[in-house]
């Protein structure tokens, strides 16, 4: 009797163990709730890259479509506040049109609104590596960073002959944009997804059972040893 | 002698300084979200003849965050007045990225001016929903969807007690503001 005690009360600590592990997760309706968890971006220190043009202009296109599949490119759009307008549009009209003469335009602009890489009609890279290499370059010597290219290296102490190398002259990788402060990484504020969900309580439901299962059969077979001994002894 | 010598090393002493920046003059934009006029929503009276500040107030923040198809889609499915709960759900189910308070944590209001995408604020005791647009150490500004043309500004303490006096509910969608103005 006391062992069969004893297993019960096992049986409790296991799932107060259990239930400890979860204590994040609050009961509503009988469905298990992760708690919201909000962390707000503190991203006012991120660049924006603006890129303005008529929607039937094939250059336009071409541009948001490597902002989408270049992994150069889609990097620096993850890091940034990426800004797609199209000419015709109000904040077009409001906040472009007086300060854009040609389109489209790739714009790169410091948190305070100061630009540091424009480009702008034919003056678009014709790749997005190209593109990838030209704003690096600006945000580059926007932050006083003056890579030395391979063929210049040992060049330093020569006048520069002519006019500076275009942008399509510079390494196809140069060196990552620094990263704007975020003070916290990535913003996500959503809440945890229903399936993310759903995997954590079917995992945890799985723990509880096992446990279960382990304390049952450790009940038994002490029982079962404990008649054994009596019976033997007898 | 010594004074030309002196004169010489003086002149030599400018010479090697570093040449002095010029502090460039920055117009930082009032206020810091400048929705055009064209993007901002009016309010409009729903079904059940009631205002649709809340709504009118997030389909502004929608446009000039860039999320015009979004706004769009909140103009043709949502109307009347609106609680926290009630719109946290709402948003939740159309998979709005957002955040919200309602405990008067003026912290969130720095956040929401601070990363330029401003935020839906409550007034005059509750029933109505403005356009947060501007917070700083003396000033707030708000767009009030009743009164679309022009932007009000009051003293910062002002607005907040205004807002906590109204249950401090504020909120978010939280996607990428308007580009600022080139400088």
């Amino acid at each position: 009797m006391n062992r069969i005690l004893l297993s019960v009360c096992l049986l409790c600590a296991v799932f107060i163990a259990c239930s400890a592990c979860y204590a994040d997760s609050t009961t509503v309706n009988g469905v298990l709730a992760e708690k919201r968890v909000v962390n707000l971006p503190n991203d006012q220190d991120k660049w924006y890259v603006s890129v303005v043009g008529n929607d039937g202009d094939s250059i336009y296109r071409s541009v948001l479509r490597w902002f989408g599949e270049n992994a150069a490119l889609v990097d620096l759009k993850n890091k940034v506040h990426f800004c797609q307008v199209a000419s015709g549009t109000p904040i077009y009209q409001e906040r472009y049109a007086k300060n854009i003469s040609t389109l489209p335009t790739v714009r790169v602009q410091k948190p305070d609104g100061t630009v540091i890489y424009e480009a702008s009609g034919a003056n678009i890279p014709m790749s997005a590596e190209g593109l990838h290499a030209a704003i690096a370059g600006g945000i580059d010597c926007a932050q006083g960073i003056r890579p030395i290219l391979p063929w210049r290296r040992y060049m330093n102490n020569k006048p520069c002959p002519g006019p500076c190398p275009g942008p399509d002259t510079q390494p196809v990788e140069p060196d990552p944009a620094p990263q704007p402060i975020d003070n916290g990484g990535a913003p996500e504020v959503d809440a945890p997804s229903a399936a993310a969900g759903a995997i954590l309580g079917a995992v945890g439901i799985s723990v509880i059972a096992v446990c279960v299962v382990l304390v049952i059969v450790g009940s038994v077979l002490a029982g079962a040893i404990a008649q054994w001994k009596k019976g033997s002894k007898g | 002698m010594k004074r030309v010598f002196a004169v010489l090393s003086l002149l030599l002493c400018f010479g090697c300084d570093a040449p002095i920046e010029q502090p460039v003059a920055r117009t930082k934009e009032r206020p810091v979200v400048n929705i055009p006029l064209k993007l901002r929503q009016e309010n409009w009276v729903g079904s059940r003849d009631e205002g649709s500040c809340v709504h009118a107030t997030m389909i502004s923040l929608f446009r000039w965050q860039g999320r015009y198809k979004m706004a769009d889609y909140w103009r043709r499915t949502h109307e009347n007045g609106e609680w926290p709960d009630d719109m946290a759900a709402k948003f939740d189910r159309a998979g709005v990225r957002y955040a919200y308070v309602e405990n008067g944590d003026v912290g969130f209001l720095e956040w929401a001016c601070r990363t330029r995408r401003g935020c839906g604020v409550t007034v005059m005791g509750g029933e109505h929903m403005v356009a947060l647009v501007h917070l700083d150490s003396k000033w707030a500004a708000l767009l009030d969807n009743n009164m679309v043309s022009k932007f009000i500004w009051i003293p910062r303490e002002t607005f907040i007690a205004e807002w906590k006096a109204s249950y401090g509910w504020a909120i978010a969608p939280v996607y990428t503001p308007a580009a600022p103005p080139p400088q």
